[in-house]
């Protein structure tokens, strides 16, 4: 091969032996001179001495030679230019403002880019330049294309750069990686630089140099995340765990405030500031009703914030009974009283709270008060401070007067309207003989009073007769087949006597009754609560009685159970029933969608059923009216609401049977929220591309900086194509010369007298 | 919250006055089990403790005692049964133990008072061999002093009687409460009044604090048999414990 293929030399050694002969070899050479020169060191003449070490280090040079055999390496050398990436942010949360009130961060950067042509040129002249998108993943792309309308799902910064790094081509080395992005990761480094990160950012083994977009915007506030259960107990405390991200912020007390459907719930200041970005905020409250809500955390927006939108956020919790709370207030010990009392006491379902008057004031025991067991009646404690956590307050034959209670009537009458339950039991204490007339228990019952008299009570015994509306009603089903029912109801032993009443209230209904049409049951509402009176204080014959007329107390227990079902509002014996079909849905994709379900008053499918939704949000209370239905021949029917923007909203829905009466309503609430945290954690984050920057030895750069002028990494590699080598000093001149010179330096020593 | 004074005060209040429940079956009223034995040996004394109960609380009487045998379909509007006897009383027949039985199961409370005052006399043999009829093979079992019928209107530290033969009360629990209670200390008879309104019987040996004792504990035995354990509820607790340490 002719000497001009090649383009390179080096000097190189051509022995065969063993690196370690070598050493020894070198080591006995060196042994050699010393001990030759410890032998002559004292030799007077200089001219002498040296010529001596002269001969014995060129020997030893000569036999260097000999064995390591020097030689010249030819080389084809070629060099391969270095490559860099560029890598550009297309995920969604490009489509934020770069500034407030400014263009977006995905303007912004095409801007940048624009700006930067000719530096990229001149880039692309010097490396070979590749260009990517990136956001979930990352994938090729053409600067020329970059979208002012980027639609990736996340952002995953460290990917795109471990993706950038590995995806070279021809093994061309890489000189540095270029990355424009905002920074709002939610992905491994969404928590910042870790040392897992750090590690595979060193084995990137390239500077990487960073374009924070957006950073003009770096000042935001964030309810980033929130932790609830997705059902609470009423009654029960409830902690929603909240993390607020705070960034750019000086040192500030921000109040972060939970509201149900616009009502504040709880809230607690956090002092944001420094260093820290993230806080976490524990928010309790008590939910004193069962259902489901809607709830919103927010914090307020602060002026020149990035993103006002991720300010608050909704979830949906569901408030469900454990057990229901009855509170049950006895005027007098009666047989009706206990049996009542041992059949909620054995209820699991119930948490019974009970107050018995065992002596009145013109009692006399004959003893002082501490032979007594009896403890005062705590008026205030229990229709006060409790009231509220009560689902059902129930009176037996229990005349309030004796005891000062008026103060309380009204705060128990806004008890039941804001949807409490309360269910009066008859005796000669109760209604119109308990005095109940004009106040505002009267104004909740489903029945009118007049002043306690004579006619207060009827003691003629009462034949049950079950009315029309008792034939359907939940309360009064004994047996689910109607005739059956009848019997159940006309069987039952004959009741002493009734409480008597003025007419009826509007809308209320009277489920039992003598046979001579004296109302015995009626239920009715007060506001959004349920109000039921049984005029008799004799229900305890429907159960042992009846047990002696060998008919058991079953009658009995079903018509309590039903009836504090229906008087809490078990959904089971709702005739109306509305779902959304999740509890949140994604803003603009797809149309909230209610499932409703109508039953008829047989509380069978309600065919036909007209039915309507109206909407309101936790934003504008006003309800607006959101589509319309016809229950099918199953009596349900979906309905798709227009697409609402982002926020807490409470459906109501009613229904109206083919008949025009009306079923009922029933509620249901959702959230609409992006669940994508790239539109939640959107937030410029500068301070992780200084934290990538500074673990690649790289660093962020400014819109200004010249790419040209980064400190790019090994702009070009040498590749080697073809080599050969040429032997040096390899012929029988080398070994004669060694002869001569061993020679000389014996004759020498030999004539100037040295062994 | 009411004050202890103004609780006590409240009988002004009490004006009002009280009217009529629904006649006589709304008012708590004993039964009188007849039986073929001596079944009715004190015969003013349930009626005396009914007047007491109902001058002492706030429970509605009826003076009246119905007599009721074991099988009477009516016995099923009387809640509370007194069986009592100053001598043995032939078994029952097997369907009076089943309506019995039936009886109990349902809610029913059978109070059992040995007018003999004699331990282990015949009574006390006759209402054991009941009580073994009803839940086969069941024997009365000892009431403890912090059960609730010690404590159910009145604080009270033991039985008490006529005579103080047994130093407890016995019962019988079904469904989580006494439904058969025993007394074999005569209670009724310490409440017994002749025909011109004097005490009957002489009580021993406490003398008139034993008898006011014995109508306390019949209060006590109307109160848990209409209000169960009520005084169990843990409101009532630290008042009660309070006052048991004075």
């Amino acid at each position: 091969m002719s000497s001009t293929a090649y383009n390179a030399w080096r000097i190189t050694s051509l022995s065969t032996l063993p690196a370690w002969v070598l050493a020894l070899a070198l080591t006995t050479l060196a042994a050699a001179v010393w001990l030759s020169f410890r032998g002559f060191r004292s030799e007077p003449a200089g001219l002498r001495r040296r010529a001596l070490l002269g001969f014995r280090l060129l020997a030893a040079l000569l036999i260097l030679i000999l064995l390591f055999e020097p030689g010249i390496e030819l080389r084809s050398e070629s060099r391969v230019r270095a490559r860099i990436a560029l890598l550009f942010d297309t995920s969604r949360s490009m489509k934020f403002p770069a500034s407030p009130a400014g263009p977006s961060r995905a303007e912004e950067m095409i801007r940048w880019s624009q700006a930067h042509k000719r530096d990229l040129a001149q880039l692309a002249s010097r490396f070979q330049v590749d260009v990517y998108g990136f956001d979930k993943e990352l994938q090729p792309m053409d600067l020329a294309r970059l979208s002012a309308d980027p639609q990736g799902p996340s952002t995953d910064v460290l990917n795109a750069l471990t993706g950038a790094a590995a995806a070279g081509t021809g093994g061309r080395p890489l000189a540095g990686l270029f990355v424009a992005t905002d920074g709002a990761d939610n992905a491994e480094l969404s928590e910042g630089v870790s040392q897992t990160a750090t590690a595979e950012l060193h084995k990137l083994n390239a500077p990487v140099f960073a374009l924070p977009i957006g950073a003009q915007a770096l000042k935001d506030l964030a309810v980033e995340k929130i932790a609830v259960d997705d059902f609470a107990f009423v009654r029960n405390q409830v902690t929603v765990d909240v993390t607020v991200t705070a960034r750019g912020f000086g040192s500030t007390d921000v109040p972060v405030v939970l509201k149900r459907e616009g009502q504040v719930v709880a809230q607690k200041a956090v002092r944001v500031g420094g260093d820290q970005a993230r806080y976490d905020v524990k928010l309790a409250f008590v939910p004193d009703r069962t259902g489901k809500f809607a709830f919103t955390v927010s914090v307020p927006v602060y002026e020149g914030e990035a993103l006002a939108q991720n300010n608050q956020k909704s979830f949906v919790l569901k408030v469900i009974r454990d057990r229901v709370r009855v509170l049950l207030v006895v005027g007098r010990p009666s047989w009706d009283v206990r049996f009542l009392r041992q059949l909620l006491k054995r209820d699991p379902n119930v948490d019974l709270i009970s107050f018995f008057i065992l002596r009145t004031p013109g009692d006399d025991p004959h003893s002082s008060q501490d032979e007594l067991s009896l403890i005062p009646f705590p008026t205030q404690e229990i229709f006060q401070e409790q009231l509220k956590t009560f689902d059902l307050v129930i009176f037996q034959n229990f005349n309030h007067r004796p005891y000062r209670m008026s103060q309380y009537l009204d705060g128990i009458a806004a008890y039941v309207r804001d949807g409490g339950a309360f269910a009066m039991i008859g005796g000669d204490q109760s209604f119109s003989a308990g005095d109940y007339a004009s106040t505002p228990i009267e104004e909740i019952l489903p029945v009118t009073l007049f002043p306690p008299g004579p006619t207060a009570l009827d003691e003629t015994p009462v034949q049950l007769h079950l009315t029309d509306s008792g034939k359907r009603h939940p309360v009064t089903e004994l047996a689910t087949n109607g005739p059956q029912n009848e019997s159940a109801w006309s069987r039952l032993p004959k009741l002493p006597g009734v409480n008597t009443t003025g007419p009826l209230k509007g809308g209320s209904q009277v489920l039992l009754s003598s046979s001579e049409g004296r109302p015995v049951l009626v239920v009715g509402e007060a506001g959004r609560g349920r109000v039921l009176a049984l005029l008799s204080d004799s229900s305890w014959y429907w159960s042992f009685v009846a047990a002696g007329q060998q008919q058991g107390p079953r009658a009995y227990e079903t018509f309590w159970h039903s009836a504090i079902r229906w008087l809490v509002r078990d959904p089971a014996l709702t005739p109306m029933r509305v779902a959304s079909e999740r509890p949140a849905f994604e803003p603009g994709s797809e149309p909230p969608a209610l499932d409703v379900q109508v039953r008829g008053s047989d509380y069978g499918a309600a065919a036909g059923a007209q039915i309507a939704v109206v909407e309101s949000s936790a934003d504008d209370p006003v309800p607006r009216p959101a589509g319309a239905a016809v229950a099918g021949p199953d009596g349900n029917a979906r309905i798709v609401l227009p697409p609402l923007p982002p926020g807490a909203y409470k459906a109501t829905v009613t229904a109206r049977r083919p008949d025009g009466s009306a079923v009922g309503e029933a509620e249901d609430a959702f959230v609409v929220a992006p669940s994508s945290r790239e539109l939640i954690e959107a937030t410029p984050r500068p301070d992780l591309l200084q934290a990538i920057a500074s673990a690649t030895r790289g660093r962020v750069v400014d819109p200004g900086d010249s790419l040209t002028n980064l400190p790019w990494r090994d702009p070009e590699r040498v590749e080697v194509g073809q080599r050969t080598s040429v032997p040096l000093w390899d012929n029988w001149k080398v070994l004669v010369l060694l002869c001569l010179v061993v020679g000389m330096e014996w004759t020498l020593r030999r004539r100037w007298g040295y062994a | 919250m009411f004050s202890r004074r103004q609780f006590l005060g409240l009988p002004v209040l009490l004006a009002a006055g009280r009217a009529l429940a629904f006649g006589d079956q709304a008012r708590f009223t004993f039964a009188q089990v007849r039986h073929a034995g001596r079944w009715d040996p004190r015969p003013d004394g349930l009626s005396r403790l009914a007047w007491e109960i109902a001058k002492r609380t706030s429970i509605e009487t009826s003076p009246v005692v119905k007599a009721i045998g074991f099988a009477d379909p009516e016995l099923f509007y009387y809640p509370l049964a007194v069986l009592s006897s100053d001598s043995g009383f032939p078994a029952p027949a097997e369907n009076e133990i089943a309506e019995l039985r039936r009886y109990l199961s349902y809610g029913g409370f059978l109070l059992v008072d040995d007018a003999s005052g004699a331990r282990g006399g015949p009574f006390e043999q006759s209402a054991r061999l009941l009580v073994s009829r009803i839940v086969p093979g069941a024997q009365l079992a000892r009431i403890p002093r912090e059960h609730v019928v010690y404590k159910s209107f009145y604080l009270l530290d033991g039985p008490a009687g006529r005579v103080a033969a047994t130093p407890d009360l016995e019962g019988l629990e079904l469904g989580g409460r006494v439904a058969v209670l025993y007394s074999g200390n005569d209670l009724v008879g310490a409440l017994a009044r002749d025909a011109l309104g004097a005490w009957e019987f002489e009580v021993s040996p406490g003398g008139e604090l034993q008898r006011e004792k014995c109508i306390r504990l019949g209060v006590n035995i109307a109160m848990y048999a209409l209000c169960l354990d009520y005084k169990e509820d843990q409101v009532h607790i630290p008042f009660i414990m309070k006052r048991r340490r004075i």
